[in-house]
């Protein structure tokens, strides 16, 4: 292809990259606006007073050292590191599990399966429906426990509990996820006919054929979903409102509650730019140890 | 394959295929549990929604649904005025408006960047438009919220026009149907699931299509566009879902709650519904009372539940069959 390119292609080629750049242009500039400039901004309201009458002043590192002096503080970052782990302990495995054991079954099986699987349920909807399980008094799960002859809980009500109330629904709504499955049936079937000749059984075909093949893809969901359950906000927010107490109350909604319910908007930001580090240097971690190529 | 092909006569590999199926046939129930709690409690009455748990209504009734639908004449609560088609007609334009810039917007930047700019534009295109997807979202929650309130300026201070007294033009879309849309228009992420199927479509067909005097776009509508339906099925459902559950930046912008979506309003429902009513017993709140008299409480609520994940569901069901092919699609490496 690099012959000398005469002057009709040479043209063609500029009217190529004319509308190349045509039909990207409202989208660059959509992506500067609500892409980009927030960030930077985000950078420079954290250190200034936002009153919400009069002009912002540059305060220096105040918003900081309110954010810091803050008694919730450690609170709202213990509730959504606790929340983290939990989450990912739980739920993150799962997936995973049910996709590697979903393409063992015979064809037209995993068509049923998966359409049953996939059916979706709107976010609010799972959400209401398990308030309503753990409720105390009626809840199903009081039901149970007492039918059982068992001491009933308090559920989203308990300090304790109520993370791990907010983190049980994962458990079950959850898809196998399409990427798991692309990326098991990109393995080629004959990694695991040799492995079978070198004596792996099904434990063995899945600890040296199936596991590295998908790391990468774990790494990157495990990356993905580190960031958003740090970001958690709308389970605590329907089924507890971060209570009891602030018990439940995650860093976003610290966020949500300093800058849009006491309009506060430099502390939140502040905060929110703390937090910011604290999850870039998470990705930083993980992308230093989780080297992402196998094929070396 | 794990278990091969030629053993499955065999009893203890026969025992393990089914220990996993009974495994994934646990999950799938597991999973199926909440629709049918949804759907059976919608159609109880409400002496029967914590007496009969699991089971199907002894006596079904519409009565949860005809309350639900007759919200504003039954309802004193400030947050129950408007009928509830108010909020899923806010929900339907919001959803529709934003995934038809998305999908739009988005097809066109990674149709560009896979073929139409140089290699070395292209991946620096490409870190532009991605890299926003890498930053974790909260930190442009307070600016966004502050450019919507005077856009384009995210500062109380609106500066002046240099050499005059007059201050840019600016506007407030606060309380507004664009106070949604306008921060939602473009997602990285479908650039990344276009730019990996167009990636796979080979250049010499479009190489030809220029011989033939097709123009830039021509090719884009005649030869990508066909050949890309479940890309963009995929996309579709994709944002079609994130849209129509999306919860807190409209939960943050909107202040007026006719305009708010379904989404929120079935949390303000909630609110007033079990969070006063049912968590506390014996209530004198008159709406909540007026609700339990007319046989709704979570019954009403499932009722709500149900309706809001019909959109969704019916996306399922259009969708279905390009989904299970989309599972083929190399989105990611």
């Amino acid at each position: 292809m690099r012959k000398k390119p005469d002057k009709a292609v040479k043209k063609q080629l500029a009217h190529i990259r004319r509308v190349g750049w045509v039909t990207i242009l409202p989208q660059l500039i959509y992506q500067g606006i609500f892409g980009w400039f927030p960030i930077l901004v985000a950078f420079i309201i954290a250190f200034q007073t936002f009153r919400i009458i009069g002009p912002s002043t540059f305060t220096g590192w105040d918003n900081f050292k309110i954010v810091f002096s803050d008694p919730l503080l450690p609170v709202v970052f213990k509730n959504t590191i606790y929340y983290t782990i939990l989450s990912l302990a739980l739920t993150f495995v799962v997936p995973i599990i049910v996709a590697i054991l979903l393409l063992e079954m015979r064809k037209s099986m995993i068509r049923v399966m998966m359409l049953l699987w996939f059916i979706p349920i709107s976010g609010m909807a799972g959400i209401i429906i398990w308030k309503m399980w753990y409720n105390v008094n009626y809840g199903l799960f009081n039901q149970i426990l007492s039918a059982l002859g068992l001491p009933t809980l308090r559920w989203l009500n308990e300090p304790h509990l109520v993370i791990l109330c907010l983190v049980l629904p994962g458990l079950i709504l959850f898809a196998p996820g399409l990427i798991y499955i692309a990326s098991l049936q990109g393995i080629p079937q004959e990694l695991y006919e040799s492995a079978e000749l070198e004596g792996c059984g099904f434990w063995g075909k899945i600890w040296y054929v199936t596991l590295p093949r998908m790391r990468p893809i774990i790494a990157m969901m495990l990356l993905l979903s580190v960031i958003s359950k740090m970001q958690v906000f709308n389970e605590p927010m329907v089924m507890t409102g971060g209570g009891p107490g602030y018990a439940s109350r995650s860093v976003v909604m610290q966020i949500y509650f300093r800058a849009f319910q006491s309009l506060k908007f430099g502390e939140g930001t502040a905060l929110s730019v703390i937090f910011f580090f604290i999850l870039m240097a998470l990705i930083y971690i993980q992308r230093k140890y989780f080297k992402e190529d196998i094929d070396k | 394959m794990l278990i091969p092909e030629v053993g499955r006569k065999k009893f203890h590999v026969r025992l393990v295929i089914g220990i996993i199926t009974g495994f994934l046939w646990l999950g799938i129930i597991l999973h199926l549990i909440p629709f049918w709690w949804m759907i059976t409690t919608s159609f109880k009455p409400y002496y029967e929604v914590f007496s009969t748990s699991f089971l199907p209504p002894r006596h079904p009734t519409l009565v949860a649904y005809k309350l639900i639908f007759s919200i504003p004449a039954t309802a004193r609560d400030v947050s129950l005025v408007y009928p509830l088609w108010v909020y899923l007609k806010n929900s339907a334009i919001y959803t529709g408006t934003i995934m038809f810039f998305q999908i739009v917007g988005t097809a066109l930047v990674a149709y560009s960047l896979s073929k139409l700019q140089s290699p070395r534009w292209s991946r620096l295109l490409f870190l532009f438009f991605i890299g926003t997807m890498l930053i974790p979202g909260q930190i442009s929650l307070i600016p966004r919220y502050l450019i919507i309130s005077h856009f384009p300026f995210p500062t109380k201070h609106i500066p002046n026009i240099p050499f005059t007294n007059i201050a840019f033009p600016h506007h407030n879309f606060l309380n507004s149907y664009w106070a949604v849309i306008l921060p939602m228009l473009f997602s990285p992420f479908y650039v990344l699931l276009f730019k990996g199927f167009f990636d796979g479509i080979p250049n010499e067909l479009i190489n030809a299509a220029r011989l033939d005097g097709s123009s830039e776009m021509g090719i884009f509508r005649r030869i990508i566009l066909p050949l890309s339906k479940p890309v963009f099925a995929v996309v579709s459902y994709f944002s079609f879902s994130a849209i129509w559950n999306e919860f807190m930046w409209p939960l943050i912008v909107l202040q007026n709650q006719k305009l708010y979506p379904i989404s929120v309003q079935l949390y303000m429902i909630q609110r007033v519904l079990s969070h006063r009513g049912m968590t506390t017993t014996g209530t004198t709140d008159p709406d909540v009372l007026r609700f339990l008299e007319a046989g709704t409480g979570y019954n009403g609520l499932m009722a709500l539940a149900i309706i809001e994940s019909i959109p969704v569901f019916i996306m399922f069901i259009i969708f279905r069959e390009q989904l299970m092919k989309g599972i083929k699609l190399r989105g990611f490496k």
